[in-house]
């Protein structure tokens, strides 16, 4: 018999993710700053570039979290910040997604301390993780397209074990 | 690097083939993430992985190496510390749902 519990994580998992991949081609992207040392912002911004033209999948930036679908939260969740970033959560209507990006989003570079959480998840739940530092243009599009069901993650099945030649 | 722009004079389309079509092959020459080689791990090479990573993102209990591919910044200085040991993943496509699913665990089989 399964656990009641892994089986309803489970059920609102599943709902959670069919109600993201309602959005599919419409979805508005609000981006949040918690510090960050602005490559994100850089890399985020080339997304509305030609060369990967954000637009044509129907993925728009809006600048006002009350018209947006998506949060993409950039920066080590510096404390001083908290404020605006549960403010920003609260205004955004539901349902909505976030999505942390870059190293520092993730728990890398910055560790917890009295100034920073360290990582995104501890203030906000975190819907899709993007790593990288910055991640380029390509890998946040392709978080983006996980965040509404239209690509699957694979970093699940990735190895970083290496094969072949001898060892020494 | 500028390949999107010969295609985009000469098709008049510079937008990348993503997600429809593959990759754009300047994304080849992008900084990964590292990957290993277990049996050319020994525990001190481990050991000096870890205390090497600006990031916090290797962790080692001399038995196996941690990567956590959500902190790796992908600098470079573990394929410098580990010679052949490691070489870049080449894989930069790394978004996840599950926290965990970044965290990838390599068995230290050198001697």
């Amino acid at each position: 018999m399964t656990d009641p519990n892994t089986e309803l994580e489970q059920v609102s998992s599943e709902l959670r993710r069919q109600t993201l991949s309602i959005f599919g081609r419409s979805l508005h992207i609000r981006t949040v700053d918690t510090g960050s040392c602005a490559a994100c912002e850089s890399e985020i911004r080339l997304l509305a570039a030609p060369h990967y033209d954000l637009h044509r999948l129907g993925f728009f930036f809006t600048p006002a979290p009350r018209h947006a679908d998506l949060l993409m939260v950039t920066g080590p969740a510096v404390r001083a910040a908290d404020n605006l970033l549960l403010k920003a959560f609260e205004a955004t209507p539901d349902p909505k997604a976030v999505i942390a990006v870059g190293a520092c989003a993730l728990g890398g570079v910055y560790t917890e301390d009295e100034l920073v959480h360290g990582a995104v998840d501890r203030v906000l739940p975190v819907d899709v993780y993007v790593p990288g530092c910055p991640p380029s243009p390509l890998a946040l599009l392709q978080g983006l397209l996980v965040a509404v069901d239209r690509l699957q993650s694979r970093v699940a099945a990735l190895s970083l074990e290496l094969d072949g030649g001898a060892p020494r | 690097m500028a390949f999107w722009f010969y295609r985009g004079l000469r098709r008049g389309i510079v937008t990348t083939r993503y997600p429809k079509g593959e990759l754009d092959p300047w994304t080849r020459h992008l900084p990964t993430a590292p990957a290993f080689h277990p049996d050319r791990l020994t525990p001190e090479l481990a050991q000096r992985l870890a205390v090497g990573c600006p990031a916090g993102a290797i962790t080692t209990d001399g038995r196996e190496l941690v990567v956590d591919l959500g902190r790796c910044t992908a600098c470079g200085r573990c394929l410098e510390l580990a010679g052949d040991a490691a070489a870049p993943s080449g894989e930069s496509l790394l978004a996840a749902v599950e926290r965990s699913d970044l965290i990838k665990r390599i068995p230290v089989a050198g001697r």
